[in-house]
């Protein structure tokens, strides 16, 4: 009875994945992304994707470290921080970004005195992604930092290991899997974002804006294509990181 | 050779301790819980920051808060540090842990005679949570003698395991330590395993060293009551000014006053204990607890011990020589004071 039970949460969870599978039909894949210019979101997207999470590794995983390490004064002031960006919806963090990098504000300026500009741009699209997706990867980061044992960081500096070598050879090595699943979750995010997105990067267009514009001027059907697309994109590496993550685990469980 | 000269703030007191351990030598530092036996050791490791120290090590300044001052980091130290749990590496195989240390050789020659000292050759290709508690505990202290450490110090490293498992890690280290002649100490708060690993033995209470000497020296004659609770007397008999301590195990039945103090008693409490009986004897208003081979009598009845050269104590709770009228001459009392 459990069983049926759980199976049919289940079932429902995974009912709009199986909506687009029985909605789609193979002429309308290929009607939909042979017409010129089709792909063009996808390439954006995932040129977007993967600046974005450059930068959210680079700056972020240091962030999460000493978080997780307390090595920050005040550390809840911090966590609060972390969270308030999590909890603030992506339209809204679409409209302050106008506020906070639009061509009026300081920032905006000293970007157009550097010939770039944050509004309609790959940068405002960059910008609208790290945003949405920064929170999510600082958390799974932190978690996967703290499960780090402090002790084994300690035993490999006594055996002689500077703190970047302890960190390359037992902290880093110990926490990947936990990263790796951050940087998935955070790619998702970026993949999919949309909110922050349409207000500061109408232009070039992701794949969640060529959804949202085919829907508004054709309709659903013409649609649904881009959104197999967006899934095939967005899911293989979360899907890869779990896969890994959980055999990493498997062998150090021996 | 270790030498030092530490004091560490604890939130609670100081600890303070200047020790000196010769190459091959083996100090365990005995001590209750809380007494600040890894406070120490981590000053040594260079995990915690001293108020004041001076530590050497081969020759070396480790730490040194007078100037010049000195403050290595751990990494520069060479301080083997083992403790309860031996942190292996769990991504790492056995033989990837063995040789971690930059300074360890590589795989080869040297590493497989120590497997096999160490009886984990077997292991080598094995990730660490297949092993047991005791071939964890193998690879940890095998990792700490192929990253080549000047020193080992081993905090309460086998806590948990079974009794005859320590005794025969124990027995390996102390003939490792010997071999590559570097100085050990060893953390416990079981005087069993401190007086099975030790040349020397030092009693910790409260940050401070309260006795040093050999492992003997300090059960048979401590230099104070408080050490002697530590150790073990859990009978204080007072005879005028003076009181004289008992161990369970220094008394035995009938009435012998050439081998020490003659006590009668009435039997409180008996109990079996091992293979022998403990019972618990009033002695006017002192509780004595005295291990026999013997059935004691039943509860109620009197029973005449003899302890054997009990130490004496003045008011003061200080080791005093023992008085004419405990049946024999004084024997010689030798008692080391800590500090230089």
């Amino acid at each position: 009875m459990s069983v049926v039970g759980a199976a049919v949460v289940w079932l429902a969870l995974l009912g709009p994945v199986i909506a687009l599978f029985t909605h789609l039909s193979g002429g309308a894949i290929v009607t939909a992304l042979t017409s010129p210019g089709a792909l063009d979101p996808l390439v954006t997207s995932i040129e977007s994707g993967l600046v974005t999470l450059g930068v959210l590794f680079v700056f972020c995983t240091p962030l999460a470290w000493m978080l997780a390490r307390g090595r920050l004064p005040f550390p809840r002031v911090w966590e609060t921080g972390v969270l308030c960006s999590l909890l603030l919806p992506p339209l809204v963090i679409g409209l302050l970004l106008v506020f906070l990098v639009g061509p009026y504000t300081p920032i905006g300026q000293v970007l157009a005195w550097m010939h770039l500009s944050a509004t309609n741009t790959f940068l405002a699209l960059v910008i609208a992604e790290v945003y949405e997706s920064a929170p999510y990867y600082v958390l799974g980061a932190q978690a996967a930092f703290a499960s780090v044992e402090p002790r084994l960081e300690q035993q490999a500096a006594l055996l002689g290991d500077r703190p970047r070598r302890v960190f390359r050879r037992v902290t880093l090595p110990l926490a990947a899997p936990g990263l790796a699943m951050a940087l998935s979750i955070a790619w998702a995010r970026a993949m999919g974002a949309f909110g922050a997105v349409i207000i500061i990067a109408y232009h070039p267009a992701g794949i969640p804006l060529q959804i949202y514009t085919t829907l508004q001027e054709t309709g659903l059907a013409s649609a649904l294509p881009y959104a197999l697309v967006l899934l095939v994109v967005a899911l293989p590496l979360p899907l890869a990181a779990y896969i890994w993550s959980a055999r990493a685990g498997r062998r150090r469980r021996g | 050779m270790l030498d030092a000269d530490v004091e560490v703030d604890r939130r609670e007191f100081t600890v303070r301790a200047d020790l000196q351990v010769a190459p091959g030598e083996r100090l365990a530092l005995f001590g209750p819980s809380g007494a600040g036996k890894t406070t120490l050791l981590e000053a040594i490791a260079g995990l915690v920051q001293p108020r004041r120290a001076q530590i050497e090590l081969a020759g070396r300044v480790l730490t040194s808060t007078a100037p010049p001052a000195v403050a290595l980091p751990p990494w520069q130290r060479r301080v083997g540090l083992l403790r309860q749990n031996p942190g292996l590496f769990p991504h790492l195989t056995v033989r990837d842990n063995l040789c971690y240390a930059p300074s360890a050789p590589r795989p080869g020659a040297e590493l497989s005679a120590l497997a096999s000292v160490l009886g984990i050759e077997s292991l080598l290709s094995a990730m660490p949570a297949r092993l047991s508690g005791g071939q964890a505990h193998r690879v940890a202290l095998g990792r700490l003698l192929l990253a080549r450490c000047d020193t080992l110090l081993l905090d309460e490293p086998y806590t948990g395991l079974d009794a005859s498992l320590r005794r025969t890690l124990t027995d390996l280290v102390s003939s490792l330590v010997a071999e590559r002649s570097v100085p050990a100490v060893l953390v416990t708060h079981e005087l069993t395993d401190a007086q099975a690993f030790a040349d020397r033995l030092a009693v910790l209470d409260g940050g401070e060293v309260l006795q040093i000497g050999e492992p003997d020296e300090v059960v048979l004659q401590p230099v104070s009551r408080r050490v002697a609770e530590l150790i073990g007397y859990l009978g204080f008999v007072p005879r005028g000014a003076l009181v004289a301590g008992v161990h369970p195990e220094r008394v035995i039945a009938g009435d012998i006053p050439d081998r020490g103090l003659v006590l009668t008693g009435v039997v409180a409490a008996g109990r079996p204990a091992g293979a022998g009986w403990e019972a618990d004897l009033r002695v006017g208003e002192a509780l004595i607890t005295c291990r026999l081979p013997d059935k004691p009598p039943i509860p109620g009845h009197e029973m005449v011990v003899t302890v054997l050269d009990p130490p004496w104590f003045g008011a003061d709770g200080k080791a005093v020589p023992a008085p004419a009228q405990s049946g024999r001459p004084a024997p010689e009392q030798v008692h080391r004071v800590p500090g230089r």
